[in-house]
Order: structure tokens, then sequence, then C-alpha cells
């Protein structure tokens, strides 16, 4: 059965490809210039951004969107070569793309080229005279760090591609353009270190990018539904990242990095989970610091999943477990309350999102207002008027804190939402409720795998190496090999860089 | 994914396999066991089982380095000719069964006991099997994974029973053999009991990487691991309670764990039993994936896991039928440790046995 189905599939594929290949329009420009012109109009609907200039008293014709080129450019490399005289006319202008094909020429035109035809001659010149608007290179709000580069990824994906290559000199850089979406027609570039990345995941992803079979192609988070491992996961499989450096490093590490057209946003796979948890500023700082704020950061990823959990279970279960002094202003700041604990904690969970999500929405002033108005107003009236018990306030607040410590925006999410089915468990069945809820965490990160590769690595499988870039962070010069759950082509990152040490003291003896 | 699927097992995680299947429902009780047949001898009943199993392990070493390509349901099928073979395979299904029947009845009436007194069985044996399905469900590759990373909480609980180690009293250890020898014999009877997933070994050692010299080793040292660990529990609490203590107390190491507080946590004894909560899931586990693999093995098909959640709803469906019912239970057990002889101990020798007469598969195989 499943061979024919095989069959069948690939039958179906190859003919999708044959009929896709087929279907590039060609289209052969006639001698009469009306004809022409005609034929582009109807085939844009007679859209009325579309200018024809008509020129030398109608034996010519210039046309392109008024919406897409620059006129400055038009004029210049247009009409200014003809004017000095340097060509006799338009058609002779060197740096024109020649074209018999009317198809082409409506392909280019929506890419903001513009089309110049004659009376009398099949040929068409066409000329890049697209506009483009860009933003700078700012630094990625979600993405600040103290130290390090402070540029970031702007919509236009030619620019990204140029950062990466400032960043990285060498020819084995590469770059694969794909078009995707039907309609849309949207740029999707692959870029990868020739050599270094898996093959094998490589042509996975292209597989995965090729099949895309929508009409509409927006963003990264469009594209990454279609091409990850396991949808139904709460946990995200490709980073996002808005930062050069950080694409730069993953790329080193053997990575592929996912562009598309109009979003600063940039997909890294195959990603692991320890990989959400790092962020350039570790490499900035000291060792030692980066390690201590990388601890943190992992802590913070046990007390965002699990205190309000953990403080509910044992409120409501496991009150000896609480030490003897602590017993009663634990007991009497909810001995007031009318609700039970799980209700009190939903309450609060849900506070806190509904003020983060407004202060999302909002301009930052107001948005801050509604952090103060949120935060601490209501903070402060419902445990006055004992709602909610204080100590509660206290175990929300940290777990908001400590969901947004995560520096990646997708993983926090995930986590605030991976906390409502923990206090559910640990509300029925108390401590065994929430090992069973972390249980089942565990094992789904294990049995995760993003494009063949294991998600939890390096703990699970374990790889002792790897994790000096894991929990820690050891010194630099201590990494020489790149971490496995890449699986890099060639594991060597680098060989004994402080050299000069040993070479100082062996001229001291 | 397809890279993924024909991975070998690497010898560190074979041994942490083997250490977790083995650690699993017994150790809360162990103690308790082997003192009430040796009394303050029980630690040389225990070690005394540690050594016969480690000199057995090294037997069942022979058996499958013999067969180095095929688990333990295809040498038997090998062996013992086709159907017979199937039908010693049917056996050791049921016997796995029983076994995770058991670890379940055990797990569910420790919580009932320490944790929730007031949930019923249903709910609590109902969320075990559940988790070990969705474990086994995947290969035993990620069980592997999983059975390393979960080791770490091997070294919290050694730990936390070492920490009670500041209290013991040699003392109470004293006489050694005062009733003579008997009482020791009796309690290798109960020191084995905790050993018996050690069949795992046996099972998958087809799938693990390196060669069978390098086996051995990882076997002999996962032993001595858990033999390591099970002394260490029953030292502690040999010396933490007097012998007549002891004798009143089912779960010494919870209450030994119990009578301690700290600045910050109370009653440690629920941490130690939510720790221990993880070992009982990955030894349910290992006898699941073992009864679905023997079943895979019988009706001959690939790795579904439409199998192992029938052979989970199995284990859950009968062990409904006992509950937290005592009288059964003492009964169920006493049937499953005299199985436990016939299946991890006398059926693999005799299988090895009849093996020596049998020509193996191929020569250049067997390194």
């Amino acid at each position: 059965m499943g061979f024919f189905k095989d069959f069948l599939q690939k039958q179906q594929r190859t003919d999708r490809r044959i009929a896709d290949e087929s279907a590039e329009p060609q289209e052969p420009s006639t001698r009469s210039l009306s004809d022409n012109i005609n034929y582009i109009l109807t085939a844009f609907k007679r859209t009325e951004d579309l200018k024809v200039r008509i020129l030398k008293k109608g034996e010519a014709a210039l046309l392109y969107f008024e919406s897409l080129v620059d006129q400055e450019k038009v004029q210049l490399s247009i009409f200014n070569p003809v004017e000095i005289g340097k060509v006799d006319s338009i058609h002779a202008i060197p740096n024109a793309k020649e074209s018999t094909n009317l198809e082409e020429a409506i392909k280019s035109l929506l890419r903001g080229h513009a089309v110049y035809l004659e009376e009398g001659s099949r040929q068409i010149s066409l000329f890049n005279v697209t506009s483009v608007f860009n933003r700078s290179v700012e630094e990625p709000a979600n993405e600040k760090v103290v130290r390090g580069s402070h540029d970031g990824f702007v919509e236009n994906i030619m620019i990204n591609i140029n950062l990466l290559r400032k960043r990285i000199e060498h020819r084995d850089l590469k770059v694969k353009l794909y078009k995707v979406g039907k309609k849309t027609n949207t740029n999707v570039a692959i870029i990868y270190m020739e050599g270094l990345a898996d093959p094998e995941i490589v042509l996975n992803m292209q597989k995965r990018v090729e099949t895309i079979d929508s009409e509409m192609i927006q963003s990264p988070g469009y594209v990454e539904e279609f091409i990850e491992d396991s949808p139904w996961s709460p946990f995200p499989q490709m980073l996002n990242t808005e930062r050069p450096d950080r694409v730069v490093a993953n790329l080193m590490e053997g990575r592929i990095a996912l562009f598309t057209e109009g979003s600063p946003t940039c997909l890294v796979a195959p990603a692991t989970f320890f990989m959400f948890y790092q962020a350039p500023d570790d490499y900035n700082t000291r060792w030692y610091t980066g390690t201590f704020i990388r601890l943190i950061r992992l802590a913070s990823f046990i007390i965002a999943i699990g205190l309000p959990a953990f403080y509910i279970a044992v409120v409501s279960f496991h009150f000896e477990v609480i030490p003897d002094d602590l017993i009663t202003p634990v007991k009497a700041s909810i001995n007031e309350i009318a609700y039970p604990p799980v209700v009190e904690a939903l309450v609060m969970v849900v506070i806190i999102e509904l003020i983060r999500e407004a202060g999302i929405r909002l301009p930052s002033p107001v948005g801050q207002t509604i952090g103060i108005v949120g935060g601490l107003v209501i903070g402060d009236a419902v445990v006055r008027a004992g709602l909610i018990s204080n100590i509660m306030v206290i175990v929300i607040a940290l777990t908001a804190i400590a969901s947004f410590v995560v520096p990646s925006n997708e993983l926090s999410t995930s986590l605030r939402l991976l906390t409502f089915p923990l206090i559910c468990l640990s509300a029925t069945l108390g401590f065994v409720g929430l090992i069973f809820g972390f249980l089942l965490i565990t094992v789904h990160l294990t049995k995760l795998e993003s494009y063949g590769v294991p998600y939890f690595a390096p703990v699970a499988p374990l790889r002792l190496t790897d994790l000096k870039d894991t929990f820690v962070r050891f010194p630099i010069f201590m990494m020489k090999k790149r971490p496995k759950d890449a699986h890099p082509m060639d594991y060597k990152a680098m060989g004994e860089s402080r050299e000069w040490k040993k070479n100082e003291q062996s001229k001291k003896s | 994914m397809s890279s993924q699927k024909n991975l070998k097992l690497s010898r560190r995680q074979y041994f942490f396999l083997i250490i977790q299947s083995q650690i699993g429902v017994g150790i809360i009780a162990l103690p308790f066991d082997l003192h009430s047949a040796a009394k303050q001898d029980g630690w040389i009943s225990l070690l005394m089982a540690g050594m016969l199993i480690t000199v057995l392990m090294f037997f069942l070493w022979l058996l499958a380095k013999k067969y180095p390509d095929k688990d333990y349901f295809q040498i038997q099928e090998y062996v013992l000719s086709r159907w017979g073979g199937k039908a010693f395979s049917v056996l050791y299904i049921g016997y796995f069964a029983c076994v995770g029947i058991l670890i379940l009845l055990l797990y569910s009436r420790m919580i009932s006991l320490w944790v929730l007194p007031n949930t019923p069985y249903w709910i609590l044996s109902l969320m075990m099997v559940a988790i070990c399905i969705y474990i086994v469900c995947g290969d035993i590759i990620i069980m592997g994974r999983l059975y390393t990373m979960f080791s770490g909480f091997l070294i919290f609980m050694v730990g936390l029973i070492l920490y009670s180690g500041k209290d013991s009293k040699l003392i109470y250890l004293f006489p050694i053999a005062a009733d003579g020898w008997g009482g020791i014999f009796a309690g290798i009877d109960k020191g084995i009991i905790s050993f018996l997933g050690f069949i795992l070994a046996l099972v998958v050692y087809s799938v693990v990487d390196g060669n069978s010299k390098d086996k051995l080793k990882t076997i002999i040292y996962a032993q001595l691991t858990v033999l390591f660990f099970y002394l260490s529990i029953v030292f502690v609490t040999f010396t933490f309670f007097s012998t007549k203590e002891i004798a009143l107390v089912s779960e010494p190491v919870l209450y030994m764990l119990k009578s301690y507080q700290f600045p910050i946590v109370a009653r440690i004894d629920l941490f130690f039993i939510s720790m221990w909560m993880i070992f009982v899931t990955t030894s349910l586990s290992t006898y699941l994936y073992m009864a679905g693999l023997g079943t895979r093995r019988v009706l001959q098909k690939k790795n579904n896991p439409f199998i192992i959640l029938l052979v989970g709803a199995l284990f859950y469906l009968l062990s409904l039928f006992i509950g937290f019912d005592i009288a059964k239970l003492e009964k169920f057990s006493n049937f499953v440790v005299k199985g436990g002889y016939i299946f991890s101990m006398g059926l693999p020798l005799l299988i090895l046995f009849i093996s020596l007469f049998r020509k193996s598969p191929k020569k250049e195989n067997a390194v």
C-alpha cells in the first residue's frame, strides 16, 4: 500500500513540476507597436498606474508602473544618454536588457522595470529603474544588546544578504533564491555555508520550500508553518532573529538561514531548545558574566513554567512542605481569600496577559500608562479587596518577568502557554500532577526534532563537550569544536588560538 | 527523520537504560524487605544478590554475544525453532505484562499512601500508563536519550540519602550474622527482586553500538552502579533506624527523610517520592517496551504505535482488577516474583544451554 501511495504521489509531483515549467508563457512580440502595447495593457487589466509615454511622435513608447519606478532613474538611464548624444536611439543604450518575449516584459514591468517599444521592430528593451524604499539597518527593538553590533535586518532581502556577506567574506557562503507564493511571487532565500552545512539538511529544506503550494507568502512565520517538522508542538522549531551577528554565528555552526522578501525576520534551522537561550550578549561580556546570565536565563525557564504550578500544589495539597516559620505568614495571606488558589492563579495570569497585549498594541506613552495602571493599581487593589492573596501576586509577577527573560519572543509565548496545563495538573493532583506535567514536557522535548536533528541536544542525547556552550559559556578559545547538533561537515572551529602564551613561556625559560 | 531511524544506542545510553530499568518501585521498601528476611545482615544478602546477578549477566552476555544482530525474541525463535520460540515469546510477553502491572499497582499504592490518599486508583495508573505509552511510542533511541537525561536525578537522590547518613550509627549493623546464615540466604531472594530489570540488557543488546567486550564492560559497570546505589540506601537506613525500629516502618527511606527539615523546605520525603516517580516511569516504560517488542515480533509487524497503545491499555485494564486491594496485591506480587526466577534466570540459561548445541548463524558476525 505504502509503495502505491508513494508512487502515486511521486507521479503527481512530477506532473505538477512539468505543468509549472510549461506554464512559463511565451508570447513573441509583433512588429506593430499598438498590438504590443495592447497586449501588455490587457495583461494588466488596464490598470491606471501603468504609464504609457508616447515618444518619437507616436513611433515609440515607454511603459512603466508609475508606482514602482523612480522618475530620476528613468531620466538618468534612459533619456540622458540620448540627450547627451552618446547613442542614437533608446534601443542602443548598452545597459538595457533585450528581449522579444512580451511575457518577459510583463514580468519585468512588475519588478519595476521600464519597457521600451518601437514601431516596426520586435525588439523590446528593458531598463532597471526600480525605486526602493528602505529604512536604515537599525537595531531590532526586541533583540537589543548592551554591547556588540547594533544593526539589524530590514525588509529588503538584498540588503539583508549584503549584511551577511559583509560579515562572512568567503566564497563558501551560498545563496539560493526561490519564488514562493503563486500570486505574490515572494523572494525567498536559503543561505548556508557550503561544505559546512549538512547537505542532507539543505536538500531537505529546499524540498520543503519547493513544495509550498500557496497563493500568498507573507512572512517567515508563514513559511515556518509550512516547513517545520511538528506543527502541533508548542515549541518553535526554527529560530527567529533579526540580528545579523546571530545569523552569522549560526551559519558558521553549519546551520541554514531562510529569508523572505518584505520581512526583517530570519529563520534559522535546525534549531535546538538551548539556542533560544543564547544571546549575542553572552559572547561580548566576560565569560563569568556570560555564564551567570545564562544560568539565570535557564532558571527563568523553570520559574516561568513551573512556579505557579508549584505554589498551587504546595498551598492546596502539600502545606507540610513549607517550613514551620513560614507557615503562619503564608496561611494568613491565604485564609482571607474566598477563591481556591487555582482560580486566583488563573485570574492573575489572564490579567497579566491582558496588560501585556494591551501594552503592545498601544502607542508607547499610553502603553506605559497601561503598565502602571494595570500592574500597580490593579495589583494593589486586588490584594486589598481580598480577591487574591499577596503571595499569589508575587508568584505570578515573578512568573511573568521570568517568561520575558527568554531572548526569543516565540519561546517566551510558548512558555506562557505551557503554564496553564501545568497549573491545572498541579491543582488536581498536587506534586504528582506537576511531575507528570514535567515528564510530559521533557519527553516531548526529547522526541521533538528539527530537520532530523534532536531538539533537546546536547542534553538529550547527552554530549558533554557541547555543554560548554549550553548552561554555561566557557571561554571562547576553549570551544574548539562546533556543536554536534547542527551536523556540521567539519567539526573543527578553531585551532590553538592562544599559542602565543606558550611561546612566551618557553622564551622565558 | 530518516537519518535518526537507524541510529544505534551508544554505550552510555545502554548503561543508563540498564540502570533506569532496575532502579524503580522497589527502592523505597527495599530495606524493609531485606530486613524482614535477614535482620541487620540484609546488606550482606543484597551484596550477595548483586554478585549473583552480575555473574548471571555474564551468562546472558554469552547468549547475546552469540547472536549479535538478533534481539532476544529473535534469538528464541532461532534457537527454539519458529513456533517454539513464538510460544516462549508469548510467555515472556505475559511475564513482562505482569511485572508492568505489578509496578503500576505498587506505585499507585505508594502514592495513595503517602501523597494523595483520596485519589482513586484509576486516575493515578491512567496517567502513568499514558506517559509510558508516550515514551515508548518513540524509538528505543528516544528512550535511551530520556533515561540518560533522567539519570541526573540519581545524583539528587544519592545526595539526599547520603545527607541522612550524618545521623547513622554503625552499631546498628552489629552483630553480624548473629542468627546464622539462614536468614542471609533468605534475604538474597528479596535482594534479587530489586535487580530484575536486568533482562533489558539482553533484549536490547543487538541495537547497541560497539564490540561485545565493551558491551560486557558497560553491563558490569551498570550492574555495579545499581548495586552501589542500593547498598548506599540500605546502609544508611539500616544505620539510621535500629533493628527494632525498622521492623515497624514499611518505607524506611521516606520515614528517614521525613525527619529532616531544612530552613527553606520541609518534608523532603515528598520531593524524594516525586523523583522516585520518574524512576518508576522509566522502569514501567522498559517493561512496556519489552512487551511491545515481543508482541511485534510475534505478530511480525514493524514498529507500530498502535501495538504499544494496545499493550499499554492491556496493562492498565488488567491492573484495574486488583487496584488497591492489598490481599490480592500480595498474592500477585508473590506470583510475579516466582515468575522472575523462571523468566529472568531459568529460561535465558536454558536457551543458552540449548544454543550450545546449535551452530552460530554466521561465524564472521560473532566478533
